[in-house]
């Protein structure tokens, strides 16, 4: 029985070590990484972080976006015993670094060096993921996490197995309590999910979220390990669209904003109105037509649109957060996909960092 | 110009360059170090671009010299100053606007191939894997100047200010020692100058790319470079760093003075 998520990551190793575990863009390319060799990566980063003092109770902040070497290295914390915050890098943290004063550090960019730099407090461990403008060889507080692993010989310790420990911290924006999630509650979260979505190991789901979201942790990350699916990340946030294209994930995880903004990326793209293709698209459009009508509007309309938008293999989509729009509900509900809302069940927290979690129905 | 031997790139040494009897360039030498953004500015028929052009073996000067690398020649070719590792962007796009963004920055890997055009055209000994060595090469410099969400997308498709970064993408691809840039943002809104900008600044930083471009904007000038050449009717009448230029009687005269309307300095 796993009992951590560290442990969860294991288990998969253990039954399905070749199955792909993370699909990553890397210059244009897809690159995979296997259940075992995720578990590698993740034990040799633990120890890596043990030699630089990184031990049980500590707390790994991480200012990323949705990016695999973060989701890595946040696994390695765990694995030790340590706790994970994530901050959005879109936003400005300065303050909330000056009060959190962190001793380990992933910072993604400059901007997020700059933004740990600014305050007083030097942590004791401050890598970066993208070198650009920094001066790291003249940097001594800096490291690659390119290069964190190299001459890493020790062996790492067993990964711990409390439940009750925090694995995730995640810090309002403005004034308030942080959100702190053990392994426990999101283990026991992804249970319930699994169950509910019929979830299984063949899933293809996309990693397109803020990093830095509950959501994410609780509807993405948890089950991920839980399940054993396929998660992928897209190459950037801009690339994102593109990148659901050529994969058609099964499972998507969004919240209000993300469909809206999807949609209306497809509307800018459909034919303008009073032309014959707009009236071919009403006309597919159209909720309780006859079945000839659907037939022939799947076909000739709604799923070539489904393709471009990267969904026609899409089985689970789900929400996060406030409900869609009535427009963009209506927009996603012609062509099959129906984010419904129903409140997780009650998981022990000490306050939300969004109004309320909401997951969907399968569809 | 006081750069030294051994840390100069590019030096020109008294060009003159005439169409039909009307001179161009008239006498003008300067230096540029290796690692700098030398700007290049003027009124409009200054001689910039022909400058350019000199430089990169596209027009051959009548008198004087181009010492680049630490060769002097009389006459350069263009393709033996791409070969030397030279590479530029034009004021008006030139790019194949019927292809995408990774095939036109490609075109910029053509100088690094070895293969035989038949090794291509059948894919055989060392053409496959160069094909995969030349895609990550582009691909890295897509990336860099972040237009990999228009990797696949026609450049004919793309807005004006991605189609310079693009422009830009191309040149770089052929990992150039000295990059001339005539009028990287002409055209462009405060903010694709800025990015444009930035991107030049990183380029010359992180790849150490000495960049000798032509740019209207005096505020985006002075911000940029490292020395600024200022010419006017073909003749140079400032060498300098941005602040030694910006006091120089000569060159507020001819910018702000009697000789040239106001409005050409932005």
């Amino acid at each position: 029985m796993t009992q951590t998520l560290p442990q969860a990551l294991l288990s998969q190793a253990a039954t399905r070590g070749s199955a792909i575990a993370l699909r990553y863009k890397q210059l244009g390319i897809w690159q995979v990484r296997r259940w075992s060799e995720l578990a590698q990566d993740v034990s040799l980063l633990a120890a890596a972080l043990q030699q630089h003092g990184f031990s049980r109770g500590d707390d790994l902040l991480i200012i990323s976006q949705a990016r695999a070497e973060a989701l890595l290295l946040a696994l390695a914390a765990q694995w030790l015993g340590g706790s994970v915050t994530l901050l959005d890098p879109d936003l400005d943290h300065r303050q909330c670094l000056t009060r959190l004063k962190p001793a380990f550090v992933l910072a993604e960019t400059l901007d997020a060096v700059q933004q740990v730099r600014s305050t007083d407090h030097s942590p004791l461990l401050l890598l970066y993921l993208d070198g650009r403008g920094l001066n790291a060889a003249t940097d001594s507080g800096l490291s690659a996490y390119a290069d964190f692993t190299v001459g890493i010989t020790a062996e790492p310790p067993a990964p711990v197995s409390e439940s009750a420990s925090t694995a995730f911290i995640f810090h309002p924006v403005h004034d308030g309590q942080a959100l702190r999630l053990s392994h426990g509650q999101l283990l026991e979260g992804a249970r319930k999910l699994l169950s509910r979505e019929q979830l299984g190991a063949d899933e293809e789901a996309l990693a397109a979220r803020v990093f830095a979201a509950s959501g994410q942790a609780r509807y993405l990350l948890a089950p991920w390990l839980s399940a054993g699916f396929r998660l992928n990340f897209p190459e950037a946030l801009a690339t994102r669209d593109t990148d659901r294209r050529e994969l058609g994930p099964t499972l998507v995880l969004g919240t209000r904003e993300s469909y809206a903004r999807l949609e209306h990326w497809a509307r800018e793209r459909l034919p303008l109105p009073g032309t014959l293709s707009h009236r071919l698209y009403r006309w597919a459009m159209l909720a309780n037509a006859n079945p000839v009508r659907r037939w022939l509007g799947h076909w000739l309309i709604r799923r070539p649109l489904l393709d471009v938008l990267g969904m026609s293999r899409l089985r689970v989509p789900l929400l996060v957060g406030p409900p869609l729009t009535e427009e963009s509900a209506e927009f996603f509900g012609a062509l099959g996909i129906r984010p419904g809302n129903w409140q997780e069940p009650a998981a022990p927290r000490e306050s939300a960092d969004v109004p309320a979690h909401l997951i969907s129905h399968s569809v | 110009m006081s750069a030294t031997t051994e840390s100069v790139l590019l030096r020109l040494d008294d060009i003159s360059l005439s169409f039909k009897g009307v001179k161009a360039i008239t006498s003008i030498s300067f230096a540029v170090k290796t690692g700098e953004i030398c700007a290049l500015i003027g009124p409009n028929g200054a001689g910039k671009s022909s400058l350019l052009n000199v430089i990169n073996g596209v027009y051959q000067a009548q008198s004087g010299s181009v010492s680049y690398a630490g060769q002097t020649r009389r006459r350069m070719r263009p393709h033996q100053a791409a070969e030397g590792g030279i590479a530029r962007t034009f004021q008006n796009i030139a790019l194949f606007k019927g292809m995408s963004v990774l095939d036109n920055v490609l075109t910029g890997r053509n100088l690094k191939r070895r293969s035989s055009w038949i090794e291509q055209m059948l894919r055989l000994g060392r053409a496959p894997r160069e094909d995969d060595e030349q895609r990550r090469h582009a691909e890295k410099v897509i990336e860099f100047l972040r237009i990999h969400p228009w990797r696949h997308v026609l450049v004919g498709k793309l807005p004006y200010g991605l189609q310079k970064r693009v422009e830009l993408a191309r040149a770089l691809a052929a990992e150039p020692r000295l990059l001339l840039l005539d009028e990287p943002m002409a055209g462009m809104n405060a903010q694709e100058k800025g990015e444009m900008s930035q991107f030049i600044r990183d380029i010359n930083r992180e790849f150490g790319t000495t960049v000798v471009l032509i740019e209207h904007d005096i505020g985006v000038v002075m911000g940029l470079s490292d020395h600024v050449v200022v010419l006017d009717y073909g003749r140079k009448i400032g060498d300098g760093t941005p602040e030694h230029v910006r006091t120089n009687p000569e060159v507020i005269a001819a910018y702000l003075g009697t000789r040239r309307s106001r409005a050409e300095v932005r």
